[in-house]
C-alpha cells in the first residue's frame, strides 16, 4: 500500500507536568489529529538538550517540536525560560547547517489544553509537509 | 552492555476496545519481535488487571526477560502500577518504560488505523531502544514531618483538619478572612433536607477554635512556598487586625463607635458593615478586625497630613464636634485654611479620577462654621507638663508657621511665647489675605485657640537678635519670621507714582490705610497675590481691572475657583503677555507697553517656559499697575546672629530645620522664600518635633518620619458608583461685591455638606480616627500593628480555597446592578437568614416589602460560553428549588416561577427537592427569559421567554427576580496554584491528577486538594473531598518517610571546569561546592534536568534521564518506520 502524500516524521519533545498532560487530555477528550508527532517525554522543556535536537535531524527527524509549560507556569518554577533561550539559538545554528529553521517549532500547552496541543500537532504537521522532507536525509551535508 | 546481556519484554495492552479498537495490538506485538534484543512480546487484553500483570511476571522469569515496556495508556497514572509488577518479578523497579498508546494513539488517531499502529509500532521501537540502556536505580527515603497545612476554612477545609487533627498530626489552618466558614457560614438553609446551616456548620467551627492540636490562622495568606514533599516550608502572613486578638474579647465596642461604613462582602452587597467589623456573630475566633488600606492618597498630599478622610467620615455620620476634633488634632486652623487653602489634598483625592474631586477645603471650614454658629470654641488650656515647665520656647513671628509650631508644642507641655513685631498675629494670613476671602474674626478666633491653649502671645514685640532670648531664659526658638517683601520686575518706570507691589498693596489695604487707585488697573502676576489684588482694586473702585500674565490659564498657581471668582467680579485676564515698560509721564502712571509671549519647552518646575513673540510689543492704557510676581525675605526678618543662605533666606538643616545655632530652629516663608499656608504650618509642625526631640535630648533625625502607607490598590466599586458633583456654594451678590469687603463664600449649608462629605470613597477603608482606641476597655486595639511573616514546617499540604460566586454586575445581565429588584440566589440567602439583613424576611430591596411574586432564573453564567463558563454550577438548580420552597412555606400565597433551560437533580434526596417545590405550586419553565424590563412606577419587573415546551411567548409580570449565578475559581487561585506547584485546568479551577481515581491528590507529592477550588460541588461534596485529602495527606505522613523518585542530577567533577552556569539555573539552589566539592544535594533537586542540557563540559547528567538514555529514544523516533499495515 502505498501513499502518494508526504507523511513527515516529527519528535515531540514533552515535559511531564504540562505539555504530556495536554496531549493525555485530547486523548481523553477524543481530539484527532495526525499521527505524525512521536512524543519523547522528559521531566521539564529545560532537559532538552541541543544535541537531542541537532541529533533527531540528523538522524532523519522532518520537524521537531520542543513543548513544555506557558512561561510563568514552569512546574520547576524556570526550566522554559532555558528551553525559550535554548530555541532561538537553535534556529540560528539550524539555518548554518543548511535546515530551514520552520522545522523546529515551540509549543506551549498546559495540561488543561488538550485542544491546543491538537491543533499545534495538526499546524506543524501540515506545514512540515509543506516544508517537504528532512534535506540531511537525502544525505545533505551537515 | 552487550547485546547478550539485554533480554527485552514487550507488553501491547488492547485496553479492551480502547486501543484494539483502533490499533492491531496483535501484529504491533509481532513487529516487537521482530525489534532487535526483545526477547518476547505479546499483546494482553488489560495489562494492568491481576491477570495481565500476572502474564507479565511470568514472562519476566519464563524469558529471564531483564528490561520490560508496557504499551498501553499514559505512564502518568499506570507507571507506578508496572513498576511495582515488574519489582514484584524480581527485577528493578527502574528497568521499565511505558508507551503511552491509549491517550496519544488510539484515541487521537480513530480514523485511520493503519497510520495508528504504524505509530504504535515506532513508539514501541523508541522505547525499546530507551530501555536498553536504563540503569537500575533505588528510591532514596525522605522523613516526613507530622504536620499538615490545611490552605482554606470552607467546610472542606475545615473537614480535613479536623480528621487530621483528631488523627493525631499537628495541623494549620490558614484562611485568609477573619473566621472559618467559608461560603456555607452565609447560607441560611441547605438543601435537600433544608436544615439550617450555621447550625450544624457552627459546632464544627468551635471545634476547630478549641481543638488542641489544630493552629488556627484566620486573617492569613500563604506568601510563599519552599521544600518538598514531607519537608514543605511555608511563609504565611499574618495580616494585622490592628486589634491585639490576645486581648478582644469580642464585644464590638470598637464596632459600635466607628464611623466608617463599607459594603459588607458578606451580605452580599445588601448591607454594610463598619471598618471595626466582626463577619457574623458565629465567627471564629470571635474577635473583631480593623480593615485598614493604608492613608487615604489626601492625608499623604497635604504636607501637614491632616487626617482628612476622618473628619468627612465623621461629618457624614453628623458628627461634627468629632470631626473638628481630628482636623485640630493637627493645627487650630479649620476655619482659616477651609477658606485660603490651596488644598493640594484635592489635587490628588480618587474621587477626582471619576467625576470631581471632594470639596476637602470646604468642609473642614463647614466644621468650624458651624461650631462658631453654635455656641462658642470650646478649648481647655493646657496644663504644663512637669518635666517640661522649664524647657520654655519661643517663636518670632504669629504666622501660620509660628503659630502651628506653639500649638504642637503648648499640647505637648512646654511654656511657649510668641513674639510678633505686628500689632495682631496671623502674619500674611492677617495683611496679606483680603478680608472678602478671610473675614479678621475668624482668623482672631482661631489664633485664640491657641492663647486658651496657655501660647503667651506677644503682640508689638520685635525681637532683634538670638541673644536677648538667651538671655530671657528660653531653651529653644522658632524663627518663622516670614517673607514680607515683594519680588521688583527690574523693568524701566517701576518706581513711578501709581505702581504698587502686591504685598505691599494688600497689607495697606488690609490694615485700614487709605489706598488711592485709578480707573484703569493693570495686575502682573497669575498667583494668589495677583487675583486677591485685582479683586481688591474693584472692590476699591477700578473701573477696568486687567491681569496679565504670561503663561496660560493651565500654568496659573492661583486658586481655579478664585481665578473665575475675579471673573466673574468683571476682571480680564490678558494671557501670554508680560509687561517691559511702565510708561510715565510727569512721574504717574501713564500707560503700559507689553510684549506677547508663546510656550517654549518646560523648565525646571515643569510648566512651559514663556518666550517673548519678536515684534509683538503692545501699550495698554492704565493708570495703575500693581506687580504681584512673587515675595522675597526682607532683611529685617532675618535675625541676628543666625546665617542667611546664598538666596538671602534663612539656612536651616531641610530635615530638621535646625539653624547654625542648635537651640534655634527655622521654617515658614523665611526659609522657603515664599510658600502657601499649609506648607507653612507644615514646617511649623516639622519644627515643633525638632525642638520637642532636642529639649528633651533626643536625636532629631532618627525615626522622625512618620509612615504613611499609600494604599497599594484603592478599591473603587465603579459599577454602583453613581457620577455627581460638589453642591454649588452661595456667594456674596455681585452688586454688594462692588464696595464691600464682606465675605464671598458663604460656606456649605448643613445638607450640602453632608452630601459632599459623602461623596468620599473612603479610600483606607479605616479613616485612623481611633475612635476605637478610646472605645476598647481592654486597650486591645493598636493602630501600629504589622502585618507578622509566620513561617510553618509540614508535610503535607492541602488546599481547600473554596470559590466566588460570579457577579452579574460585570455584564448587567437581566438588570442586575440597574434594576433594584433583580438580585442573585447568593442575595436571597442573606434575605431569608435570620442573621441576615432583613432578619429573615424576603424582603425586596426597592421598597421592602414582601414580593407576591418571585421569578428564579436559571444558569445566569454558567454554561455560558460567551464567558469561557460553559459548565454547570452543580447546585444552581437545587439552591433555587430549596428557596422557592422557603418561600412558599412562609409565604404559601406567593407565586414562584423558576425560568430554567432544564432542571438538574441529581442523586440521592434531590428528587425530591423538586417534588416538594412543585406540590407547593412552584412552576417550572423551560426556558431562560430573553429579556426583563423594569416598570418604572412599581419597580416591578417583567419577564419575558419563551416556553420550550408549548412554544408560547410568556410575558409575565414579577415583584423580585433572583438570578441563579455561576460558581467561579477564586481570583488568587491561579497565584496559589503556582505557588504550590500545582495545575490548574481550563476554566482555572486547580486540577487533580486523575479526574476519576486521583480526585485529591495534584501531580504535586505532598499537595492534596479538597472542596470547591477544583470545581463547582455541594456541601456533602466538598466534605467528602475534604475528607478524603485528609486521608491522602495521613496515609503520606503516617509511614514517617517517603520515597522520593531517584530521578535527580549527578556531576562529573573531574569534567567540571567551576564555570556555575548550573548554580545559577538552578531554581532550588541544590547544587553547592566549588572544585571537587561540587555536588548536587539529591533532597533538593526535583529532577528538571535544565542543569544537564546546559553543562557546556556534559559534567552533569540526569538519572534516568540521561543523555545515553535519551538519544537513541531521539534517534529512534528520527528514524525508525514501522510498516504500514494491510
Amino acid at each position: 500500500m502505498t501513499r502518494k502524500r508526504f507523511e513527515p516524521s516529527i519528535v515531540a519533545f514533552t515535559c511531564n507536568w504540562c505539555s504530556y498532560g495536554g496531549a493525555d487530555l485530547a486523548g481523553i477528550s477524543r481530539i484527532q489529529y495526525p499521527p505524525n508527532a512521536k512524543v519523547i517525554r522528559l521531566m521539564c522543556s529545560g532537559r532538552v538538550d541541543p544535541v537531542m535536537v541537532i541529533e533527531a535531524f540528523k538522524g532523519g527527524a522532518d520537524g521537531v517540536m520542543i513543548t513544555g509549560c506557558h512561561i510563568g507556569d514552569c512546574h520547576y518554577a524556570t526550566g522554559n525560560y532555558r528551553t525559550q533561550v535554548r530555541f532561538d539559538a537553535l534556529k540560528m545554528a539550524m539555518e548554518s547547517m543548511g535546515l530551514n529553521p520552520e522545522r523546529l517549532k515551540l509549543l506551549w500547552a498546559s495540561a488543561s489544553e488538550g485542544q491546543q496541543w491538537a491543533e499545534g500537532i495538526t499546524e506543524m504537521t501540515e506545514s512540515i509537509r509543506d516544508l517537504g522532507p528532512n534535506p540531511l536525509k537525502a544525505g545533505g551535508a551537515v | 552492555m552487550s547485546d547478550a546481556d539485554i533480554r527485552i519484554g514487550v507488553f501491547v495492552c488492547n485496553c479492551g476496545l480502547n486501543i484494539a479498537g483502533t490499533v492491531d495490538c496483535k501484529s504491533v506485538a509481532n513487529y516487537a519481535t521482530t525489534l532487535p534484543d526483545v526477547a518476547y512480546a505479546v499483546d494482553l487484553l488489560f495489562a494492568c488487571s491481576d491477570d495481565g500483570q500476572d502474564k507479565i511476571k511470568k514472562a519476566i522469569k519464563e524469558h529471564s526477560l531483564n528490561r520490560v515496556v508496557v504499551a498501553s495508556c499514559t505512564p502518568r497514572t499506570h507507571e507506578p502500577v508496572f513498576r511495582a509488577c515488574v519489582e514484584e518479578a524480581g527485577l528493578n523497579r527502574y528497568l521499565y518504560d511505558q508507551v503511552n498508546i491509549r491517550e496519544h494513539v488510539s484515541w487521537v488517531h480513530m480514523d485511520d488505523h493503519d497510520l495508528a499502529s504504524m505509530k504504535a509500532q515506532e513508539l514501541i521501537a523508541m522505547a525499546v531502544e530507551r530501555v536498553k540502556y536504563l540503569e537500575p536505580l533505588e528510591r532514596k527515603a525522605v522523613d516526613v514531618i507530622q504536620s499538615a497545612a490545611v490552605i482554606g476554612g470552607g467546610v472542606a477545609g475545615i473537614s480535613a483538619a479536623l480528621d487530621l487533627a483528631n488523627a493525631g498530626f499537628e495541623t494549620h489552618l490558614i484562611e485568609s478572612r477573619p473566621t472559618i466558614g467559608g461560603q456555607m457560614a452565609l447560607l441560611d438553609k441547605v438543601f435537600p433536607q433544608n436544615d439550617c446551616a450555621i447550625c450544624i456548620l457552627g459546632p464544627i467551627m468551635s471545634k476547630v477554635g478549641q481543638h488542641p492540636k489544630i493552629n488556627l490562622m484566620t486573617y492569613s495568606e500563604l506568601d510563599e512556598v519552599e521544600g518538598y514533599v514531607g519537608n514543605f516550608r511555608l511563609k504565611v502572613r499574618k495580616k494585622s487586625p490592628f486589634i491585639d486578638w490576645d486581648k478582644c474579647n469580642g464585644c464590638g465596642d470598637c464596632a459600635g463607635v466607628c464611623p466608617v461604613s463599607v459594603t459588607s462582602e458578606y451580605e452580599f452587597g445588601l448591607d454594610t458593615r463598619k471598618a471595626a467589623y466582626r463577619p457574623f456573630p458565629q465567627a471564629v475566633p470571635n474577635k473583631y478586625t480593623i480593615d485598614k488600606r493604608g492613608t487615604s492618597p489626601c492625608r499623604i498630599a497635604c504636607p501637614a497630613h491632616v487626617n482628612v478622610q476622618a473628619f468627612i467620615t465623621l461629618l457624614k455620620e453628623e458628627r461634627f464636634d468629632e470631626a473638628l476634633e481630628i482636623y485640630r488634632k493637627n493645627s487650630p486652623f479649620a476655619g482659616t485654611l477651609g477658606r485660603v487653602c490651596t488644598n493640594p489634598c484635592q489635587v490628588d483625592c480618587e474621587r477626582g479620577k471619576y467625576d470631581e474631586a471632594v470639596s476637602i477645603r470646604n468642609l473642614h471650614r463647614f466644621l468650624a462654621d458651624y461650631e462658631r454658629d453654635h455656641g462658642e470654641i470650646k478649648v481647655e488650656p493646657v496644663e504644663p507638663d512637669k518635666k517640661k515647665k522649664k524647657k520654655s520656647v519661643a517663636i518670632i513671628g504669629a504666622g501660620p508657621a509660628g503659630l502651628a509650631c506653639a500649638y504642637d508644642l503648648v499640647r505637648k507641655g512646654y511654656p511657649v511665647t510668641v513674639f510678633e513685631a505686628r500689632k495682631e498675629a496671623g502674619g500674611l494670613l492677617r495683611w496679606g489675605i483680603p478680608e472678602y476671602r478671610l473675614p479678621r474674626d475668624v482668623l482672631h478666633d482661631e489664633v485664640g485657640i491657641i492663647e486658651k491653649l496657655g501660647v503667651n502671645l506677644q503682640t508689638g514685640t520685635k525681637v532683634e537678635s538670638i541673644k536677648e532670648l538667651k538671655a530671657q531664659g528660653f531653651k529653644a526658638a522658632f524663627i518663622a519670621t516670614g517673607a514680607p517683601g515683594s519680588r521688583k520686575m527690574k523693568i524701566e518706570g517701576e518706581n513711578a507714582k501709581g505702581v504698587y507691589h502686591a504685598l505691599s498693596f494688600l497689607d495697606r489695604v488690609n490694615s485700614g490705610k487709605t489706598v488711592t487707585i485709578g480707573k484703569n488697573v493693570a495686575i502682573i502676576g497669575g498667583g494668589n497675590a495677583a487675583i486677591d489684588s485685582a479683586r481688591t482694586a474693584r472692590r476699591l473702585g477700578a473701573k477696568k481691572v486687567t491681569i496679565v500674565y504670561r503663561r496660560s490659564r493651565e500654568e496659573m498657581p492661583a486658586i481655579a475657583s478664585e481665578v473665575d471668582e475675579a471673573e466673574h467680579e468683571g476682571v480680564k485676564i490678558e494671557f501670554l503677555a508680560t509687561p517691559i515698560q511702565v510708561l510715565v509721564s510727569d512721574k504717574s502712571v501713564s500707560g503700559m507697553k507689553c510684549v506677547r509671549m508663546r510656550l517654549g519647552a518646560p523648565d525646571d518646575s515643569g510648566r512651559r517656559r514663556p518666550v517673548p513673540i519678536p515684534d509683538s510689543e503692545f501699550k495698554m492704557n492704565v493708570d495703575t499697575v500693581i506687580i504681584a510676581i512673587g515675595q522675597e525675605v526682607t532683611s529685617d526678618a532675618l535675625i541676628e546672629g543666625l546665617e542667611p543662605s546664598m538666596w538671602g533666606t534663612l539656612d536651616v538643616d531641610p530635615k530638621t530645620l535646625q539653624t547654625n545655632v542648635k537651640w534655634v530652629f527655622g521654617g515658614g516663608d523665611v526659609v522657603s522664600g515664599g510658600a502657601s499656608a499649609i506648607e507653612a504650618v507644615a514646617t511649623g509642625k516639622e519644627a515643633a518635633k525638632s525642638i520637642d526631640r532636642y529639649l528633651m535630648g533626643e536625636d532629631l533625625v532618627e525615626g522622625r518620619e512618620e509612615i504613611l502607607i499609600p494604599i497599594e490598590d484603592i478599591e473603587v466599586d465603579q459599577a454602583s458608583m453613581k457620577m455627581r458633583y460638589a453642591p454649588i456654594m452661595r456667594t456674596l451678590s455681585m452688586s454688594k461685591r462692588k464696595t464691600s469687603f464682606a465675605e464671598v463664600e458663604q460656606g456649605f449649608k448643613k445638607a450640602d455638606a453632608i452630601a459632599e462629605a459623602d461623596r468620599c470613597l473612603g479610600c483606607g477603608v479605616c479613616c485612623e480616627c481611633e475612635k476605637c482606641v478610646e472605645a476598647c476597655k481592654l486597650e486591645a486595639i493598636d493602630h501600629s500593628l504589622q502585618d507578622e511573616i509566620v513561617e510553618l514546617n509540614v508535610g503535607t499540604i492541602i488546599v481547600a480555597t473554596g470559590f466566588k460566586v460570579h457577579d452579574p454586575l460585570e455584564t448587567r445581565e437581566f438588570g442586575y446592578g440597574t434594576f433594584e429588584n433583580v438580585i442573585t440566589n447568593a442575595q436571597l440567602e442573606r434575605l431569608t437568614n435570620a442573621a441576615g439583613p432583613t432578619q429573615g424576611k424576603p424582603k425586596r430591596p426597592s421598597d421592602h416589602k414582601i414580593p407576591k411574586r418571585v421569578a428564579f432564573v436559571q444558569c445566569v453564567g454558567s454554561r455560558d460560553r460567551r464567558f469561557n463558563q460553559d459548565y454547570c454550577c452543580y447546585i444552581g438548580c437545587e439552591n433555587s428549588l430549596k428557596q422557592a420552597i422557603q418561600i412558599k412555606e412562609k409565604y404559601p400565597e406567593t407565586e414562584i416561577t423558576v425560568y430554567a433551560m432544564d432542571i438538574r437533580t441529581h442523586g440521592l434526596g434531590y428528587e425530591a427537592l423538586y417534588k416538594r417545590a412543585r406540590e407547593k405550586g412552584v412552576i417550572v419553565v423551560k426556558g431562560r427569559p430573553s429579556e426583563i424590563e423594569e416598570i418604572p412606577e412599581t419597580k416591578s419587573l417583567i419577564v419575558m421567554a419563551e416556553d420550550l415546551y408549548t412554544g408560547a411567548r410568556l410575558e409575565t409580570t414579577t415583584d423580585l427576580v433572583v438570578l441563579a449565578t455561576a460558581l467561579l475559581p477564586n481570583d488568587d487561585t491561579a497565584e496559589l496554584a503556582r505557588k504550590l506547584k500545582v495545575s490548574t485546568g481550563e476554566y482555572g479551577f486547580l486540577m487533580e491528577a486523575h479526574p476519576k481515581l486521583r480526585p485529591v491528590d495534584s501531580f504535586q507529592d505532598g499537595v492534596f486538594l479538597a472542596g470547591a477550588a477544583l470545581g463547582p460541588m455541594d456541601i456533602p461534596k466538598a466534605v467528602a473531598y475534604g475528607k478524603g485529602a485528609a486521608a491522602g495527606a495521613q496515609a503520606l505522613m503516617a509511614p514517617g518517610v517517603f520515597y522520593v523518585e531517584p530521578i535527580y542530577a549527578e556531576i562529573d567533577t573531574e569534567k567540571c571546569f567551576d564555570c556555575d552556569l548550573c548554580a545559577d539555573l538552578c531554581p532550588y539552589g541544590a547544587i553547592t561546592g566549588t572544585g571537587e566539592e561540587r555536588r548536587v544535594m539529591f533532597e533538593l533537586c526535583q529532577g528538571c534536568g535544565t542543569c544537564s542540557a546546559a553543562c557546556p563540559k556534559n559534567a552533569i547528567d540526569m538519572r534516568h534521564y540521561r543523555k545515553q538514555q535519551v538519544l537513541p529514544q531521539v534517534i529512534a523516533a528520527a528514524s525508525v518506520k514501522g510498516e504500514l499495515v494491510q
